[in-house]
């Protein structure tokens, strides 16, 4: 099917009344949690995951990728007004966002960061449409070799993109990796550390590992803060920019739409990566690095057009080669697991209404978002006043009648209760559950394919290298462990040209405020893969 | 008998008993519950995820029984360790006809073979068959290996060079493969994948040399468009929906084991009258149009399979497999 057939059927999918409906609702959806600091879209993906099941696979997906792209708008808008992001990827919104709204410019802030999010979600649309079905039929070729390397590209983008410490990511992804051998044996089909535990036969259930370590950890985290935000009423005014912002911005968003594009490909790239990356990019090519932390409009354009590119671009790999890039993408991939449906090569040919109705349907919530966005940003700001309590309550109940839906087992609810505790321990100590959950879920690929490697070829390791594309992929890998060792020192700064001028402007309780907010205030969001670059690596107070 | 279902088969009867009046004498024996079969709800437990084939084909079951029992059925999926999750809620339920599940051959019987999972064979009291699914090997459209003796010939030549992905590890192509090799000497390396359509992906990317897969429905369009070669079937007779020899045809009388066979089981010792019901219940499901419409006409046998021919088929099977799998 060529791309315009497809495309004509993806609108056929997406604009029949429901899912219409469950377009809006996820987008509706994913700016209130873009909003509210306690939730990110990981913790809230996770938690509606076993609703989706009762509906049509390809409306579960226009639901829930709704609800990805969503909060990238949503997480913008707290950014600017009150220097917290909603989310991870919306925490260099604050360097500029902020200032621009204390110059009485918030307006503006919020109307380019909108107009760069549609921008960059309609150009990462226009470049799924091109590039995903040649990639997948690429990808036809791709054997168990080629899913090696990419899944153990995928761990190492995780551990490595993350720059908390890459210690705790890769003891976390090792974790991940171990806890994915529970199970039958993909090749010989014996039981495994099941502790003849009849329900252990299938491995964990990854809904509800999931479930457990991002809903229920960050439900009994957020119990114990105490901080109350304190919502903004005072009028937004001018939210279209200028003519002038948009010439001063354009620049940025162009650049930003092809760098988050790019990113969210990327194994372990996504939302906080591609904003960093974004804003790093537009300071060092600035005539006057020295606006940016002082309110600059492209440094707000940038990384919002960047983070939503890359939310959309995400789905590429998931699609085509049905390797999730990122957590928020594992979740949908659980999404489709869970409806009977193996995301592959093959999906585009076999259900091409789900490929090209999630298309459609973004390019209608990109739309739905720029509407929703520009007027009603007042009634957003006051969702803050909803009690964490409360919230945290009605999660938990959902979560829990959710997970026990997906497969009618007690069991399983047993499981999200475990690692909510976890999820909840490792957030105290500074453990990203982010590389656990997607070496959990690359893990039981990994296995298999490089058991089916060696099973191919009798043996011998030489099938990873002399097959054009893994030894390609893994020469890579090779290449970035090798610099990232030489530049080791300089890693570190590869984002860090972001902070220390932009954030030392602010006076120290306000710092403070702001890692509070990065470290804790988002945890939600915190679950995000890509994450960890955002907490640490922003706040200078920490090298 | 336990008491709770005394009470309810007591509670049951004392409803009816007060709906008519009242005059007639209190039936609580067995025979008597029996013979009113079914007088509450049923629950239909489906070992797979809702959604799948096996959910399809129970739900289009359940919607018939409704209509013929007039009682309630209810599908519950109970997914999970190859349907030891569902066989294990059925094995535990009171034997009275009231807690069936849908059954997949030979995987429930490879699966308690090689692990320990708390029931065999004795715990069920078979039904009947809903649908057979028959198996083929396949190469992808350019291979060099037009016939099953070309394939053959090239493993017996270099025990390394044909490899054959299967949809699982513990399902009956893998073993099917392994008796092969064991029964005719054609040394073949198995490797599992997970489910048929990734088998599909890696004949076309040509990562093995063949499959040996179901020509359920999700492969046949691949099939049909020449994607796809069958070289052999796995039926005992030719089928007339795929041009393919069978291995039976093609000189290996022992290859009709790579059927799946999906059924209905109740829990053992419950009462024959019961299962009697239920069995003429699944004939004429099978035999009405717009349920055979559902579950596809290729996979209905034309012969209805009733509880008897299910039984066989369980023990053939254990014994057909007990070997390869060693103990």
């Amino acid at each position: 099917m060529d791309s315009w057939s497809g495309i004509l059927q993806g609108f056929s999918v997406a604009l029949t009344p429901t899912n219409l409906l469950y377009v809006f609702i996820g987008v509706l959806i994913g700016t209130v949690i873009g909003v509210l600091p306690g939730l990110g879209p990981t913790a809230t993906i996770a938690l509606l995951l076993p609703i989706t099941y009762t509906v049509e696979p390809v409306t579960a997906v226009i639901l829930l990728a709704g609800i990805y792209y969503g909060s990238m708008y949503g997480g913008t808008i707290t950014s600017v007004l009150l220097r917290l992001p909603g989310e991870a990827a919306s925490v260099v919104t604050t360097f500029d966002g902020y200032q621009m709204a204390k110059q009485g410019r918030a307006g503006p802030a919020l109307g380019i960061a909108a107009v760069g999010s549609y921008i960059g979600g309609t150009v990462s649309v226009l470049g799924m449409i091109l590039l995903a079905p040649p990639l997948a039929q690429l990808a036809v070729s791709f054997g168990p070799p080629e899913y090696v390397a990419l899944t153990v590209l995928g761990i190492l983008l995780v551990t490595y993109l993350g720059t908390g410490s890459v210690l705790k990511s890769m003891s976390m992804a090792a974790l991940g990796l171990l806890l994915a051998t529970i199970g039958l044996d993909p090749i010989t089909g014996t039981a495994r550390f099941t502790f003849g535990e009849v329900a252990l036969f299938n491995g964990l259930d990854f809904v509800a590992v999931a479930m457990g370590l991002f809903g229920v950890g960050e439900i009994l985290h957020s119990l114990e803060r105490t901080d109350k935000v304190q919502a903004v009423t005072s009028k937004i005014k001018n939210i279209w920019p200028t003519r002038k912002d948009f010439r001063d911005s354009s620049g940025a968003i162009g650049r930003g739409s092809l760098l988050g594009f790019a990113i969210g490909v990327l194994p372990g790239g996504g939302g906080v990566v591609s904003s960093l990356a974004s804003y790093a990019m537009e300071k060092r090519r600035a005539k006057d690095p020295s606006r940016f932390g002082k309110g600059a409009i492209e440094g707000v354009a940038g990384p919002e057009t960047a983070n939503n590119a890359s939310s959309t671009s995400a789905f590429i790999p998931l699609l085509t080669l049905g390797i999730p890039p990122n957590v928020v993408l594992a979740l949908i991939f659980g999404a489709l697991l869970v409806q009977d449906i193996t995301p592959g090569p093959q999906l585009i040919e076999q259900e091409p209404e789900i490929f090209w109705g999630v298309i459609a349907s973004m390019v209608i919530g990109n739309l739905m978002l720029l509407a929703l966005n520009i007027p009603l940003v007042g009634i957003f700001v006051q969702m803050l006043r909803v009690r964490a309590g409360i919230l945290a309550a009605f999660a938990l109940l959902v979560t829990m009648a959710g997970v026990f839906s997906v497969n009618n087992s007690v069991f399983d609810m047993w499981v999200v209760l475990g690692f909510g505790v976890i999820g909840w321990l490792m957030k105290k100590t500074g453990f990203e559950p982010g590389p656990l959950v997607l070496a959990f879920v690359l893990g039981s690929i990994l296995e298999r394919a490089f058991r089916q490697s060696m099973l191919l070829s009798g043996g011998s390791f030489d099938i990873f290298v002399t097959r054009p594309i893994s030894g390609g992929m893994f020469a890579f890998m090779a290449l970035i462990i090798i610099v990232s060792a030489i530049t080791s020192r300089r890693r570190k700064a590869v984002f860090g040209r972001v902070d220390p001028a932009d954030v030392d402007e602010t006076d120290e309780p306000d710092r403070d405020a702001d890692r509070q907010v990065s470290a804790e205030g988002s945890p939600g969001a915190d679950s995000t893969t890509d994450e960890p670059t955002g907490s640490t690596s922003t706040t200078p107070g920490e090298r | 008998m336990t008491t709770r279902r005394t009470l309810a088969v007591l509670l049951v009867t004392g409803v009816a008993l007060t709906g008519c009046g009242g005059t007639e004498e209190e039936t609580t024996e067995a025979a008597g519950a029996a013979e009113d079969y079914p007088t509450e709800d049923i629950r239909l437990l489906v070992p797979y995820t809702a959604g799948g084939p096996t959910d399809i084909a129970a739900r289009a079951l359940a919607a018939h029984m409704e209509s013929e029992l007039d009682q309630p059925v209810v599908v519950e999926n109970a997914p999970g360790a190859s349907g030891a999750t569902a066989y294990q809620q059925l094995i535990n339920a009171e034997a009275d006809g009231y807690t069936l599940s849908m059954t997949a051959l030979p995987t429930a019987v490879l699966n308690y073979l090689s692990n320990e999972v708390g029931y065999t064979r004795e715990d069920f009291a078979p039904v009947g068959v809903v649908t057979q699914v028959p198996s083929g090997i396949l190469v992808p459209a350019d291979s060099p290996y037009q016939s099953l003796e070309d394939l053959f010939e090239a493993a017996r030549e270099d025990p390394q060079a044909v490899t054959v992905g299967t949809p699982g590890a513990t399902n009956t192509h893998a073993a099917e493969t392994q008796r092969i090799t064991a029964l005719y000497d054609v040394p073949l390396t198995v490797v599992p994948f997970n489910g048929n359509a990734e088998v599909q992906t890696a004949l076309l990317g040509e990562n093995i040399t063949a499959g040996f897969a179901n020509l359920s429905q999700d492969i046949l369009p691949a099939i049909e468009s020449g994607d796809l070669r069958v070289l052999a079937v796995g039926s005992p007779e030719p089928l007339p929906y795929v041009d393919a020899p069978t291995f039976v045809e093609l000189g290996y009388p022992e290859l009709v084991q790579s059927t799946t066979t999906f059924g209905v089981i109740a829990p053992a010792g419950t009462p024959e009258a019961v299962v009697q019901t239920l069995e003429d219940t699944l004939r004429s499901a099978t035999e009405d149009p717009q349920v055979v419409g559902t579950l596809d006409e290729r996979y209905v046998p034309a012969e209805f399979i009733g509880a008897d021919g299910l039984g066989e088929l369980f023990v053939e099977t254990e014994e057909t497999f007990g070997d390869v799998l060693g103990d």
